[in-house]
């Protein structure tokens, strides 16, 4: 810890986040500010992009700028456009071995413990993003061998661009929403993942997001495409320092899920609280293909997200599991989407979360059974816990049934932590403090079990972290 | 052509780019409520509270017009009171006390009508009274697409104990205000009766103040109309109040069916139970029901459960069901809600089809077992005699 701190002498004072230190920042420092024509320009010349992605790019930036902010959900009124970098190159060339990273790079990867879990050969891949561009990146070869394709974004277009520009924004068009349309404008980095026909990637593909720079504005857009048949977990975790003015991260995550496939894509949001979190991610479901979504937001000061499957085909299935933790400055709007849109399909959403410190955790969601989608199935849970009178914790569920032949269920408890429970856990000589984080991660069991282990345990010690100082 | 070079068709607007002016309400209770007609634009459907209903059908409802026939004698519609002797009948003026203390307009059909309704309705319930016999008041429409504006303030004082029947008939083009004060320890029952012809198109704000120890029952059903879109809304005067609201739907082809409930906790130690059940055949039968409950810092140790369940019986009938929870506070008993939409349970037919029940009696049955809790928390003879006799003429229908 002494480091980090060494490093970054306010983060004693902040507590719980660790992951708060930056680096040096002469790229970041010299970034221009604001978006305009240029900028999207500059960035589509940067990268030496075909002439269908700029006009996309152009396209999206107008729909952006005619698009209105939302009305709803968490209060955006804060966020300046003019003041969010745009684009911020870290460093020359892509690395595919840590030691060919910049120093303080690779050091703050280390912190992160990225190149160690890959050592151990606990992921299939890595992609590690640092500002606007991935700067380390590889794929276990078994893998490439079997005709898998996960590299960045950006290489993704350049060297697979037929099947890129088949899917992009097929999934999420340039004017879904005004942050769809703002990524797509400015979009740099993040991955692509082509999974052939029948191919069961077993150890998760792993994507590390970093934001260095203040104000940075960081839009990654991935890509995943499923063949029929196979299987793939995507594992995307995310960091930033603490800064007194705010940052912006505004994904879009398209995936699409061919007949009898199965993708999971696990999120382990926990960026620093001065980062809006706005992210669009959507998978569409072919017949008999199952999207997973985990979906866990301990970071950002504001996110707003809410994974969305289309079920397309016939027993197509979504499921959602989403855990939020709000403390003190924070608002998590978070939630799932699921659209059913062919018989027989079905879809469950889980949501936990934890309010504490004055902070808000709102489950937000949309169940939507379409004419024609006979036999349907959807069932949501909402379970809120609340651990003190000044925080807050609210539940939007929506429901639209167009179809008589389904069944549809929504049902939310909110609880407290009771006297009763803590005195148990106490008289049997826990602190208040152990006995606090015991319930809590008792509340997060069910979703925390369906985390890769190294994950669930990391998530076991946010909470820890997330509830120190929760009591008295 | 290149979009590169083309500067002349994009520019950057920077007050699109500089948010600003898009701050989300803080909660359900910072809605805006007003008595300023001007403070409610007429609504374009994109509205949160209206984005499910039909607004451009109800056009009338929304212009600054008064009653038509006003003072002719052939009013667009006609309220009779039956009410024992000892209910004060009398009226109030804008502005006059109580009126305006429970009710403040929150949508520009029910400021419209507050302010086209120079004489309110006031049914007053002395202290310590108890009603024998239910005080009936029922509004017939008489004529379709003929405007009516109605204000009714309710007044049950403290300890009283009574129920007021509301019936709506005929048609017309209502929006009715309904404005409740329920005294301390008072136990009052507001019915509201949905009876409308087919052409009718009705929008109801029905606000009650609850006061301490007071118990208030606000029971909806809705049968007829061609729109019906009725807001319960309840607060709170102080500590220890209990707050029920009930409803029973049934949409045929065509009809749009709306409820909207918001509770708002507002002081500590009160309770609040929300139930609307709903069932929906034919083609474009639509219902919506909106439950707000609003559980503010202040209001520890209260208990709020609320649920809807829609039962679709049959194809092109669409259910919309919307239950939103904000929670300010963790020193609470307990706080959940459900919502549910379904269709008739095969197995259920099944079983009573093997027991040699024919369909369309073992279909009736299932439809009756869905209704029967609601109804039977109704506790009005002559309600849940009406809702099962509507219910059966739905049914014979559906099934001919």
């Amino acid at each position: 810890m002494s480091t980090i701190e060494e490093l970054n002498p306010g983060l004693k004072d902040f507590g719980a986040y660790e992951f708060g230190w930056a680096d040096s920042d002469a790229a970041g420092a010299t970034a221009r500010r604001g978006l305009s024509e240029e900028v999207v320009r500059d960035i589509s010349t940067l990268k030496s992009e075909p002439e269908w992605m700029t006009k996309i790019r152009f396209k999206a930036l107008r729909l952006f700028e005619k698009k209105p902010m939302p009305t709803w959900g968490s209060d955006l009124s804060k966020l300046d456009f003019q003041n969010i970098k745009y684009f911020v190159k870290s460093t020359e060339k892509q690395a595919t071995s840590w030691d060919d990273l910049p120093e303080d790079i690779r050091n703050t990867y280390d912190k992160l413990g990225i190149p160690e879990a890959e050592k151990q050969q606990m992921v299939g891949g890595v992609t590690a993003q640092y500002e606007s561009e991935v700067v380390y990146h590889q794929i276990r070869e078994d893998l490439e061998e079997q005709g898998v394709i996960f590299t960045d974004a950006d290489t993704g277009l350049r060297e697979h661009p037929e099947l890129f520009k088949e899917y992009f924004g097929s999934v999420i068009p340039p004017g879904d929403n005004k942050f769809a349309s703002l990524n797509t404008a400015v979009w740099s980095g993040g991955s692509f993942v082509y999974v052939p026909p029948g191919v069961h990637v077993e150890i998760p593909l792993q994507a590390y997001f970093r934001i260095n720079t203040e104000n940075m504005g960081q839009f990654e857009r991935t890509l995943i495409i499923a063949d029929e048949g196979s299987y793939v977990h995507y594992v995307e975790g995310c960091t930033a320092p603490v800064y007194s003015s705010d940052s912006l991260h505004s994904a879009v995550v398209e995936i699409v899920v061919k007949k009898n496939a199965r993708v999971r894509y696990t999120t382990i949001q926990n960026w620093s609280t001065n980062v809006y979190n706005l992210v669009t991610q959507r998978a569409t479901c072919a017949e008999g293909a199952t999207m997973e979504w985990i979906d866990a937001n301990m970071g950002s000061k504001v996110t707003m997200k809410y994974p969305a499957c289309y079920l397309l085909g016939d027993h197509a299935r979504g499921d959602t599991l989403s855990i939020a933790f709000a403390g003190e400055n924070q608002h998590q709007d978070a939630g799932a989407k699921m659209v059913h849109a062919a018989p027989n399909t079905s879809s469950t959403i889980v949501s936990k979360s934890v309010a504490r410190r004055g902070g808000r955790s709102s489950y937000r969601g949309l169940v939507q059974i379409l004419e024609g989608a006979k036999h349907s199935k959807s069932s949501v849970v909402c379970d809120a816990l609340l651990v003190d009178q000044i925080s807050r914790s609210d539940t939007y569920p929506y429901v639209d049934v167009r179809e008589d032949d389904v069944q549809m269920g929504h049902e939310a408890t909110v609880s407290k932590v009771s006297a009763d429970q803590l005195f148990y856990l106490q008289s049997r000589g826990m602190t208040e403090q152990e006995a606090m984080g015991m319930i809590v991660r008792g509340f997060v069991e069910p979703i925390a079990r369906e985390l890769p282990m190294e994950y669930a345990l990391e998530l076991n010690r946010l909470i820890e972290l997330q509830m120190e100082g929760a009591v008295g | 052509m290149s979009l590169l070079t083309d500067k002349a068709t994009t520019h950057t607007d920077p007050s699109s780019l500089a948010s600003g002016a898009a701050v989300p309400d803080v909660s359900r209770g910072a809605r805006k409520t007003s008595f300023d007609v001007a403070d409610f634009p007429v609504p374009h459907g994109r509205e949160e509270d209206w984005r499910f209903t039909p607004v451009d059908r109800l056009s009338g409802l929304f212009t600054d017009h008064p009653t038509d026939g006003l003072g002719t004698g052939s009013e667009a519609a006609s309220v009779t009171v039956q009410a024992p002797d000892e209910v004060l009948v009398s009226t109030l003026a804008p502005g006059d006390a109580p009126r305006g203390t429970a009710l403040v307009p929150a949508d520009r059909a029910a400021v419209v009508a507050s302010a086209q309704t120079e004489k309110a309705l006031h049914l007053t319930i002395p202290a310590e009274a108890e009603l024998a016999e239910p005080v009936r008041l029922t509004v017939t429409g008489h004529g379709a697409g003929r405007r009516s504006n109605g204000h009714c303030v309710i007044e049950a004082k403290h300890h009283s104990k009574a129920m007021v029947i509301v019936t709506h008939e005929g048609s017309a083009d209502h929006t009715g205000n309904l404005e409740v004060i329920v005294g301390d320890g008072a136990d009052l029952t507001v019915v509201t009766l949905q009876q409308w012809d087919d052409d009718a198109n009705h929008l109801g704000q029905h606000d009650a103040l609850v006061g301490n120890s007071a118990t208030y029952k606000h029971i909806a059903v809705t049968l007829g109309g061609a729109i019906v879109r009725i807001n319960s809304n309840v607060r709170y005067a102080g500590s220890g109040g209990d707050a029920t609201l009930l409803g029973v739907y049934f949409a045929d082809a065509g009809q749009h069916l709306e409820h909207r409930s918001f509770v708002d906790h507002n002081a500590p130690h009160c309770t609040s139970h929300v139930t609307y059940k709903g069932a929906l055949q034919g083609q474009s039968a639509h219902t919506v029901w909106v439950g707000d409950v609003l559980i503010r810092a202040e209001a520890e140790g209260i208990e709020t459960y609320e649920q809807n369940r829609n039962l679709v019986l049959t194809d092109g009938a669409r259910a919309d069901s919307v239950p939103n929870l904000e929670i300010e506070t963790g020193e609470i008993i307990g706080a959940g809600h459900a919502s549910s939409t379904g269709r008739f349970d095969d197995e259920q037919l099944f079983y009573l089809q093997a027991r040699g029940i024919p369909e369309r009696d073992a279909r009736r049955l299932v439809v009756r077992g869905f209704f029967a809790d609601v109804v039977s928390k109704i506790r009005v003879p002559e309600v849940v005699d009406a809702v099962m006799e509507a219910i059966e003429i739905e049914l014979s229908q559906a099934t001919e």
